[in-house]
């Protein structure tokens, strides 16, 4: 059917005219209108939770964000913002920190390093790291981890890097370290795929090129591989922060959620905006504490978006360069 | 908002189409409840027992007392428990809402401190309410603190580092604890006060009566305080608490219904507080408290709600239900107020 269709030039002409018509009319309208529904979706969800958080925003004005108190007994409430943001900042930055490296290392390994036969099972084996949900890493993380992080890991630290303060004060088996190793642990199977990805769709001539003018495994790694790709590579490893800044469950279950000020100890309890939420909104006994939980939620979809701003930033800085360099 | 609303939908039809289904000769009602993770325990040995005098079904889940008051507010339950008064925010939120103290038992505090010996002859490990709150206010940092010492003469306490553990979010249990502590320490109740959360100065947070079970289980030198019958099912060992006439009480049935006893009357919103009772109560424990049932003053069920409750505050106070489970009896004054607040339950 098909090839008479193409040997008929004048019935092949009279449909695509129609079709022209109808369908790229259509086409345009609906590829628009789900594009200004993502807006709309947008716009409500900012303008509901600034409504919500709009008792609060009267009652403590900006200064709420930086604002460290958080007591929620009737009749001297006092809300702030800042401990959580501290906390979201450390405990995402942190987990990026260590993320970032190993989700480089393992896409490099997958996808030039490994044998042909490993590459298969041990990619999707960290990619099934992702489907992991997040209760369940929670619950891991205050059955298996915490205990193995107060009694093996922090006294290691402690012992040996306890002159730098964030290593200081006695072990715990809930904390803020211990929320970082969860969130790193759910950052890399989104950051590792997408390194993967990128490192697979440099181009065989260019890694050739570079192994024929004599580089080392090493430097084609450096210099072609990774250089290539880095905006790609940043992009990668901040939709892995993405996800680690509004991780609420899996973080409240591990952090020990104190309200105080934060520590400079990672191995203290400390909280995020995320998790604060999660804890405490169910059931908040005043108004107006309601009304300060959902402006915490304000003050995270600002940071966010900040985050893909940034992000998106960084792409067009690093694609400007490779397009000007090459 | 939009699931509840779905899946009380979905309950709804539910229990339509279980009443269809069952026909004329059974006439099943399904009450729906959710709150409270103290009172679950007595809410289910009581379902098969009303199951059986009325041929009521009751679909309980232990949320929290603060999800409890949400659910109840948002009428996605037939009725909701909580260990806490409602605040006045709740009350207006509520819209038409009353509590009726319906149980009773008592907060245990229960510790973690391997290599710890009692003297010969003393049973239990000994805490004050003054000791308790600098503990959480981080003031006696270890367990070999001579505070705790002069309550324990004799014993061989280690040298430990206390780790305090408190509930993450809104908990009727820390509103209990911390009305205890304000009331036996002025100290805490200038800095911190009482409430389902508070600005917790020191320790450590845990979800849930198991979470705050489970971190006090695996870490040498913690404390927590947790419903007396939860610390037993896990058992774990429990301090016990002096009280005003400077005795030290275990949370025995004997001794918290000594501390309910000293109800001698009931304001209007049913709000008691028993914590720290006076001395002429010489063996009542001091941290114990009321649970509340949440019902609203209009429910199409508002018939058999009044039926369950009646029975709930009378026959399913019988031994054989609250015994195993450390939930003392209601006493007499507190269960004519209650009756009293049943009727206002009516039909829509």
């Amino acid at each position: 059917m098909e090839a008479a269709s193409v040997a008929q030039p004048s019935v092949f002409r009279r449909t695509r005219h129609v079709v022209d018509r109808i369908g790229d009319n259509a086409l345009f309208g609906l590829s628009g209108a789900a594009a200004a529904l993502a807006l709309l979706i947008i716009a409500a969800i900012i303008w509901k939770v600034a409504d919500g958080a709009w008792p609060a925003i009267r009652h403590f004005g900006i200064a709420f964000v930086w604002h460290g108190a958080w007591n929620p007994v009737i009749g001297r409430e006092a809300y702030g913002a800042r401990n959580f943001i501290i906390g979201t900042l450390v405990t995402s930055f942190g987990a990026l920190l260590i993320a970032a490296p190993l989700s480089i290392a393992i896409g490099l390994f997958l996808s030039e390093l490994a044998p042909p036969a490993i590459r298969g099972p041990i990619g999707s084996l960290v990619e099934m790291l992702a489907a992991v949900p997040s209760v369940v890493v929670g619950l891991w993380g205050i059955l298996v981890l915490g205990p193995f992080m107060r009694s093996n890991i922090e006294p290691f630290l402690h012992d040996y890097f306890g002159w730098i303060p964030i290593f200081g004060g006695p072990p715990s088996q809930s904390g803020v370290l211990i929320a970082i190793v969860v969130l790193t642990m759910m950052t890399i199977p989104i950051a590792s795929s997408i390194c993967r990805e990128l490192f697979l769709g440099v181009p065989r001539d260019l890694k050739e090129a570079a192994v024929g003018l004599g580089a080392t495994r090493w430097e084609m790694v450096r210099h072609v591989v990774v250089y290539n790709v880095r905006g790609g590579v940043v992009a990668g490893i901040i939709l892995g922060l993405g996800r680690a800044l509004g991780e609420a469950i899996a973080v409240t279950q591990v952090i020990g959620n104190s309200l105080g000020p934060f520590h400079i100890s990672l191995f203290k309890t400390g909280n995020t905006l995320a998790s604060q939420i999660a804890a405490n909104y169910q059931g908040a006994s005043t108004n107006l504490q309601v009304a300060s939980l959902v402006y915490l939620a304000l003050i995270l979809l600002v940071i966010t978006f900040i985050a893909n701003l940034g992000a998106q930033r960084i792409v067009k800085r690093f694609e400007l360069q490779r397009t000007g360099g090459s | 908002m939009r699931k509840f609303v779905f899946s009380a939908l979905a309950a709804a039809s539910l229990a339509l189409l279980s009443v269809g289904v069952a026909g004329a000769k059974h006439s099943t009602v399904v009450l729906n409840g959710a709150g409270s993770t103290f009172v679950q325990p007595l809410v289910s040995v009581w379902t098969p027992a009303l199951g059986s005098a009325f041929d009521y079904t009751i679909q309980y889940s232990g949320v929290g007392s603060g999800a409890g008051i949400a659910a109840i507010t948002a009428r996605t339950v037939d009725f909701g428990a909580s260990d806490a008064p409602m605040s006045s925010d709740q009350f207006t939120a509520c819209g038409g809402c009353v509590q009726i103290p319906w149980a009773l038992a008592g907060t245990s505090i229960p510790y973690n401190i391997p290599g710890l010996q009692l003297a010969k002859g003393q049973t239990t490990f000994h805490l004050s309410g003054d000791v308790i709150a600098k503990i959480y206010m981080g003031t006696i940092t270890n367990w070999n603190d001579p505070a705790i010492a002069a309550l324990n003469k004799g014993a061989t306490i280690p040298s430990l580092t206390i780790t305090p553990v408190y509930r993450t979010g809104n908990s009727g249990t820390t509103y209990n604890f911390t009305d205890f502590l304000s009331s036996v320490s002025s100290a805490w109740k200038t800095q911190i006060g009482q409430g389902q959360s508070v600005n917790w100065p020191a320790g450590t947070g845990a979800s849930g009566s198991s979470g705050v079970t489970g971190v006090v289980k695996n870490t040498p030198g913690a404390l927590c305080y947790v419903d007396t019958g939860y610390a037993i099912a896990n058992h774990l060992t429990f301090a016990s608490i002096q009280n005003a006439a400077g005795n030290f009480v275990s949370p025995s049935i004997r001794n918290v219904a000594a501390a309910a006893a000293t109800v001698k009357s009931v304001p209007t919103g049913n709000e008691l507080h028993i914590v720290n009772p006076p001395k002429s109560a010489p063996t009542a424990y001091p941290i114990a408290t009321f649970t509340y049932i949440i019902l609203p003053t209009h429910s199409s069920n508002a018939q058999a709600l009044r039926k369950m409750v009646f029975w709930a505050l009378t026959q399913g106070q019988a031994k054989k239900y609250t015994a195993a489970l450390w939930f003392a009896p209601i006493p007499k004054v507190v269960l004519v107020a209650s009756e009293k607040t049943l009727q206002q339950v009516a039909s829509t």
